[in-house]
C-alpha cells in the first residue's frame, strides 16, 4: 500500500521525466528491433518499417503503459476535465444553451418543490400537531359553519375521543396601548385554545381556566410583533395593565416571534393575530350566535375515524336537547388539521409542480437532442481518437466527465435561480401562501432534479458511443464524418413531438388561467372602486360617527361619504349569523346564515352599489322607529323567489342596546341591492343583510368616501378635516378602495403571471428544439438535397421537404398534447372563472398559435435548405 | 517463425517475465527475446503487453530498473529482480506448478 501511494505521488509529480524515460525506452526498443532486421540483411528503410509494424505503434504502447500506472484514473480525470472545459469553451453557444436549459428546469423544480414541502409535507409547527382536528358544523346552506358557545359546551360534555375542544373567533378591535386607538386583529379564544398551538410563550404565560372565572381580571396576550411595535419589547410589561378600547386589561403573556395560526380559509382566521382575549364557555343561551371555529385535540392520533363517528352522534344529541331549537340537517364533521389546512392550496401547488416538471422534461429532451447532434458532429473527431488508440472505455469516461461538468454548472445555476425564485415568490406574497412564515430551499430536491438531468444527459451523451463501438474506422475516416445520416431521425422526431406535447399542455393551462384573470379584471364586484377612499375609525357612538360623516361630506372634492362595518373584499373578521323569514318552521330557523353589515345612510351611493328597488336608510331608521333592513338580491331570490320582498319580515341578530348585546329581532325589508362581492371577486359565499348602524352598533367601522374626480391628495384634506372636529377620532388604513380590490385579484394575477412565464419558457425551449433538430437535419442532408436539385427538384419542393419533416413532429406532438390536455385540464377547474377547462376557443387559439410559431421556427432551416448550392454540396462529398 | 505460437495466458505473463529475468538483467527487447528462447518460441510477447507489465511490476516493487548501454552502444533501460521479485517468483512458480498439476490430472481423467 505504501509503495502504491508513493508511486501515485511519484507518477504525478515527475510526470515529465517519466514520459521522457518511457519515450526513450520504447524508441530504443524499436531501434534495436530495426538493427536486428538490418543485421539479418534487410535494407535500412525496410528494416525500420518492419520494426515499427512489429511493435504495433509506439503511441499505443506508451498509452498502454500510462494506463497501467498508479493514479492513472485521477490523472485521466484531470485530462478529461480539462478537455471537457475546453470543449464547452470552444462551443459556448451549446454550453450556454444547455446549462441555461437545465439550470432553469432544475431551479424551478427545486423552488416549487420547496414550497410543496413546506406546505404539504412538513408537519405543522404545533405540539401534538397530528392530534389536532377542525370540527365543522353543517347546517342549512353552509357545510363549514362555526359553532355557538352552547354547542361547544355540549360537545365537551359528551366527547370521549377529544381531550380538548377549543374555539376561536377573530374580529377587528382597537389595539391595546396608549395613544391613537388603532384597529387590529383580535383573537377571541377559549382559554384552552392557545396551548394547542403554542408549547410555550416567549414571556409570561398562556390563558388558564381560572382566567374565565366571573371576577377574574380582564387579561390579554400579545403577539411578538405587537409587543415590539407598540411596547418597544419591554419585558416588564408582563403583569401590568394596559388601556384596551375604553377599558383596560392585564398583559399576561407574549407569544413567540414566529407564531402563526394556520387554520383553513373558511375559519376566517388570519395568520397574524395581534392579540388574544379569552371567553368563558358555559351552557348559556342554547340558541346563541354561532361564531366559534372549533379545533379539537384527539386523545389518540389514530382515532380520527372514531372521533368522526362519535361526533355524528354528538350532533344528534345536541340537536335533540330540550330548550334548544332543533336545526334541520345539523351535522358535525371532523377533519385532520394538517389535511384541512391546505385543502385549497394543495391543488394549486401540485399544478405548479406539474408545470415545472414539464419544463424540466422539455429541457432534458432539448439537451438530449443537443448532445446527440453534437456527438454526431464530433463523430469524425471521435473516430480519429479511436484510431489513435483511445479505448471505448476511455471515450465513454471522457463524455461522462464532460456531461458531469455541464450538469454541475447547471446545478450551480439552479441553486442561484431556485433561491431567487423562492425569494421572489415569497416577496410577491401570493395569498394562498400567506401562512408560510419561512420557506427554505430544499437541497434534497436539488439533488434529485440534478440526478434526473444527469441521467438524461448521460443517456443521450452516450448514445453515439454505440455508434463508435461498431464503427468501421477506415470507412468513417474516408467519409469525413457524414456517415450516420440514416441513423438520425426517429429519436429526434419523438423527442421534438414530446416537447411540443408538453408545451401544448402548459399553453392550454396558461390560456385558461390568463382568460380567468381577464374575466376577474372585468367582473362586476357589485360596487365601483374608482375614486373611492376608505379609512378605519374607532368610534364611541352614533353621534360621533354621524359627525365625521357630515364633515367629510362637506369637503369640496367629496361627492358622498358613509360608513360600513366591513369593507367589501377585506379579510377582516367577518360577522355572519342566522336569519329566517316570517313563518319559517322551527326546524328551518338557525339553518341559513348571511353576512351582517352595519351601515349609515348613503353607503350604497358611495361605493356605487346598485339599489335595485326600495329605499336607502335614513337617519330616522333607529331603534325607536320600525326596525328595518336592506337585503341583497341573492337573499331576496332565496326567500321569496318571484315575489316582491319589500315589506316582508326577516328575523336577524342585531344589538340596538349597544355593541355585543345581541338579540333576535324582526326587521322589515325596505330595500334590495345587488350582491356585493365580500370575500372573493368570483364566488357568492353568503347573502348579505344590511342594518342601520343604530340597530347594530359596532366599535370599529370603516369610512368610505367617493371623490368627484381622481384626487390623489385627498388623504391630507381628510386628515385635516377629521382633526378639525376635535373629537379625538384616530384614523388608520387610509387607502383607495381599489387597493383592496387589487389584493383580491392578487392570487389570480400571481397564477396567470407565473403560468405565462412558465409557458413562454416551455414554448421557447420547444421552438428551439424544433429549430435545432431541423437545422441539423438540413446539414446532414446537404448532399441529398444537392442531388435532388441536380436532378431537377425545384427550390419550393426542397422547402416543402424540410417543412414536412418538421410538421410531422409538431403534428404528432400537438395530437398528444390535445389528449394530455383533455385529461389534465379539469384539474384546473377550481382556479377558473368564466371559462371551462374544455373551452374549444382556447384549444383553437393555442393550436393555431403553436402551429404558426413552430412554422416560423422551421422557416430558417427551410430557407437555408433552399439556398444550398448543388454544385458545392456535391463537391463537398 | 514457429507456427505453434500461443497466446500468453492471462496471469502468466508476470511469471514468465520474472522467470526470464531471473538472476540476470535485461532491457525490454532482451526480456522479449529471452521469453521466446525459454519457451522455444511458443510465446511471443509484443511490446504492447510487455512494457505495461514491466512498468506495473516495477511499481509493485518486484523489478528495479536502471539506464545502461546495450551491446551496440545504445542507451537502454535494464531490469533486474528485487528481493521482493525473487520471493514473488518462488511463490508464483509454486502456485503455477499446483495449477498445472491440477489441470493435468483434470484433463487425464476419463
Amino acid at each position: 500500500m505504501k509503495i502504491r501511494l508513493g508511486s501515485v505521488l511519484r507518477n504525478f509529480l515527475h510526470k515529465k521525466e517519466l514520459e521522457k524515460d518511457l519515450d526513450a525506452e520504447v524508441s530504443s526498443f524499436v531501434e534495436m528491433v530495426a538493427e536486428e532486421k538490418f543485421a539479418a540483411g534487410a535494407l535500412k528503410a525496410e528494416a525500420e518499417r518492419q520494426a515499427k509494424a512489429e511493435c504495433g505503434g509506439v503511441e499505443q504502447v506508451k498509452q498502454a503503459v500510462r494506463e497501467g500506472r498508479s493514479g492513472v484514473q485521477l490523472e485521466s480525470f484531470w485530462h478529461d476535465l480539462h478537455f471537457g472545459i475546453r470543449q464547452l469553451w470552444r462551443n459556448p453557444v451549446f454550453a450556454i444553451v444547455a446549462i441555461l436549459t437545465l439550470g432553469i428546469g432544475i431551479g424551478a423544480n427545486t423552488a416549487i418543490f420547496s414550497f410543496i414541502n413546506s406546505v404539504l409535507l412538513r408537519p405543522l409547527p404545533y405540539p401534538d400537531q397530528n392530534r389536532l382536528t377542525m370540527i365543522w358544523s353543517e347546517l342549512g346552506n353552509s357545510s363549514r359553519a362555526p359553532a355557538s358557545m352552547f354547542e361547544l359546551y355540549q360537545m365537551r360534555q359528551r366527547s370521549k375521543e377529544f381531550d380538548q375542544i377549543a374555539g376561536i373567533w377573530v374580529t377587528n378591535r382597537a389595539l391595546p396601548g396608549k395613544g391613537d386607538a388603532e384597529q387590529g386583529k383580535a383573537g377571541v379564544v377559549t382559554s384552552n385554545f392557545l396551548p394547542l398551538f403554542c408549547a410555550r410563550p416567549a414571556l409570561g404565560r398562556l390563558f388558564r381556566p381560572d382566567d374565565d372565572l366571573e371576577n377574574a381580571p380582564s387579561t390579554v396576550i400579545l403577539s411578538h410583533e405587537l409587543w415590539v411595535r407598540k411596547f418597544g419589547g419591554d419585558p416588564k410589561l408582563i403583569g401590568t395593565s394596559v388601556p384596551l378600547g375604553r377599558l383596560s386589561a392585564v398583559v399576561i403573556g407574549i407569544l413567540p416571534q414566529n407564531f402563526r395560526l394556520m387554520l383553513p380559509e373558511d375559519a376566517s382566521v388570519p395568520p397574524n393575530v395581534d392579540y388574544f382575549q379569552s371567553i368563558p364557555i358555559g351552557p348559556w343561551e342554547p340558541d346563541g350566535p354561532a361564531f366559534l371555529h372549533l379545533v379539537g385535540r384527539l386523545r389518540n392520533a389514530g382515532r380520527l375515524a372514531a372521533a368522526q363517528a362519535e361526533f355524528a352522534s354528538v350532533a344528534a344529541q345536541i340537536n335533540g336537547l330540550s330548550g334548544r331549537t332543533s336545526i334541520a340537517n345539523y351535522h358535525l364533521y371532523v377533519f385532520s388539521l394538517q389535511d384541512d389546512d391546505v385543502r385549497e392550496v394543495r391543488r394549486t401547488l401540485l399544478l405548479l409542480f406539474g408545470a415545472v416538471a414539464f419544463i424540466l422534461l422539455i429541457g432534458c429532451a432539448n439537451v438530449g437532442n443537443l448532445l446527440m447532434i453534437r456527438a454526431r458532429q464530433r463523430l469524425q473527431e471521435t473516430t480519429i481518437r479511436a484510431a489513435l488508440g483511445a479505448s471505448t472505455q476511455r471515450l465513454i469516461r471522457q463524455i461522462l466527465t464532460e456531461t458531469l461538468l455541464m450538469v454541475l454548472l447547471a446545478g450551480a445555476l439552479a441553486l442561484l435561480l431556485g433561491w431567487a425564485a423562492l425569494k421572489g415568490i415569497v416577496a410577491v406574497e401570493p395569498p394562498s401562501f400567506a401562512h408560510l412564515s419561512h420557506v427554505g430551499l430544499d437541497l434534497r430536491v436539488l439533488a434529485f432534479t440534478l440526478g434526473v438531468a444527469l441521467l438524461t444527459s448521460v443517456l443521450f451523451g452516450l448514445a453515439p458511443i454505440s455508434v463508435v463501438r461498431h464503427l468501421n474506422l477506415a470507412e468513417d475516416l474516408k467519409r469525413g464524418g457524414r456517415s450516420a445520416t440514416r441513423r438520425r431521425g426517429k429519436s429526434a422526431t419523438v423527442l421534438v413531438a414530446a416537447e411540443v406535447a408538453l408545451c401544448f399542455v402548459l399553453l392550454i393551462g396558461t390560456g385558461l388561467l390568463v382568460r380567468t384573470f381577464g374575466n376577474i379584471l372585468h367582473v362586476n364586484p357589485g360596487f365601483r372602486a374608482d375614486n373611492v377612499w376608505t379609512l378605519r375609525v374607532n368610534v364611541p357612538d352614533y353621534k360621533v360617527l354621524r359627525e365625521v360623516q357630515r364633515s367629510l361630506a362637506e369637503l369640496p372634492v367629496v361627492q358622498s361619504a358613509s360608513t360600513v362595518s366591513h369593507l367589501p373584499l377585506d379579510d377582516a373578521g367577518n360577522w355572519y349569523d342566522y336569519y329566517w323569514k316570517d313563518g319559517a318552521p322551527a326546524s328551518e330557523q338557525n339553518t341559513m346564515m348571511a353576512d351582517d353589515r352595519s351601515v349609515l345612510p348613503r353607503y350604497f351611493d358611495t361605493i356605487g352599489a346598485q339599489l335595485i328597488e326600495g329605499r336607502d336608510f335614513t337617519e330616522a331608521d333607529d331603534a325607536a322607529h320600525q326596525h328595518v333592513a336592506i337585503i341583497d338580491d341573492v337573499l331576496a331570490h332565496q326567500l321569496w323567489p318571484g315575489e316582491d320582498p319589500l315589506g316582508k319580515r326577516i328575523n336577524v341578530s342585531d344589538s340596538p342596546k349597544g355593541p355585543y348585546q345581541f338579540e333576535r329581532d324582526w326587521v322589515v325589508v325596505v330595500g334590495v341591492v345587488r350582491h356585493v362581492q365580500c370575500h372573493t371577486l368570483t364566488a357568492v359565499i353568503r347573502p348579505q343583510i344590511y342594518l342601520p348602524y343604530q340597530l347594530a352598533p359596532r366599535p370599529s367601522m370603516s369610512m368610505v368616501i367617493r371623490a368627484s374626480r381622481a384626487a390623489p391628495d385627498i388623504a391630507a384634506s381628510v386628515r385635516t378635516q377629521i382633526a378639525g372636529l376635535n373629537l379625538n377620532v384616530p384614523i388608520t388604513h387610509l387607502e383607495p378602495l381599489s387597493s383592496v380590490v387589487e389584493r383580491a385579484r392578487a392570487e389570480s394575477r400571481f397564477l396567470s403571471v407565473l403560468a405565462t412565464l412558465l409557458s413562454v419558457l416551455a414554448l421557447q425551449l420547444a421552438l428551439g428544439g424544433i429549430y435545432g433538430v431541423l437545422s441539423y437535419s438540413v446539414v446532414l442532408r446537404t448532399s441529398e438535397i444537392g442531388i435532388r436539385m441536380a436532378v431537377g427538384a425545384q427550390r419550393m419542393q426542397i422547402m416543402r421537404l424540410v417543412l414536412v419533416e418538421g410538421f410531422v413532429s409538431v403534428a404528432l406532438g400537438t395530437a398528444m398534447g390535445v389528449v394530455l390536455s383533455v385529461v389534465s385540464m379539469p384539474l384546473l377547474g377550481h382556479l377558473l372563472f368564466g371559462i371551462t377547462p374544455g373551452s374549444l376557443q382556447n384549444y383553437g387559439l393555442i393550436t393555431t398559435a403553436l402551429l404558426l410559431l413552430s412554422g416560423l421556427s422551421m422557416l430558417i432551416p427551410a430557407l437555408r435548405a433552399m439556398q444550398i448550392n448543388p454544385v458545392a454540396a456535391l463537391a463537398c462529398e | 517463425m514457429p507456427n505453434e505460437r500461443i497466446a500468453v495466458l492471462q496471469g502468466t505473463l508476470d511469471l514468465l517475465i520474472l522467470k526470464a529475468v531471473g538472476d540476470a538483467e535485461f532491457h525490454g527487447l532482451g526480456v522479449s527475446r529471452r521469453i521466446e528462447l525459454i519457451t522455444h518460441g511458443a510465446f511471443h510477447v509484443t511490446p504492447g503487453s510487455l512494457f505495461p507489465a514491466l512498468h506495473r511490476m516495477e511499481e509493485a516493487g518486484w523489478l528495479s530498473s536502471e539506464w545502461g548501454e546495450s551491446e551496440n552502444n545504445r542507451r537502454a533501460k535494464y531490469y533486474r529482480l528485487t528481493k521482493l521479485g525473487k520471493r514473488q517468483l518462488v511463490a508464483e512458480t509454486d502456485q503455477w506448478k499446483r495449477v498445472a498439476l491440477a489441470m493435468g490430472s483434470a484433463l487425464k481423467a476419463t
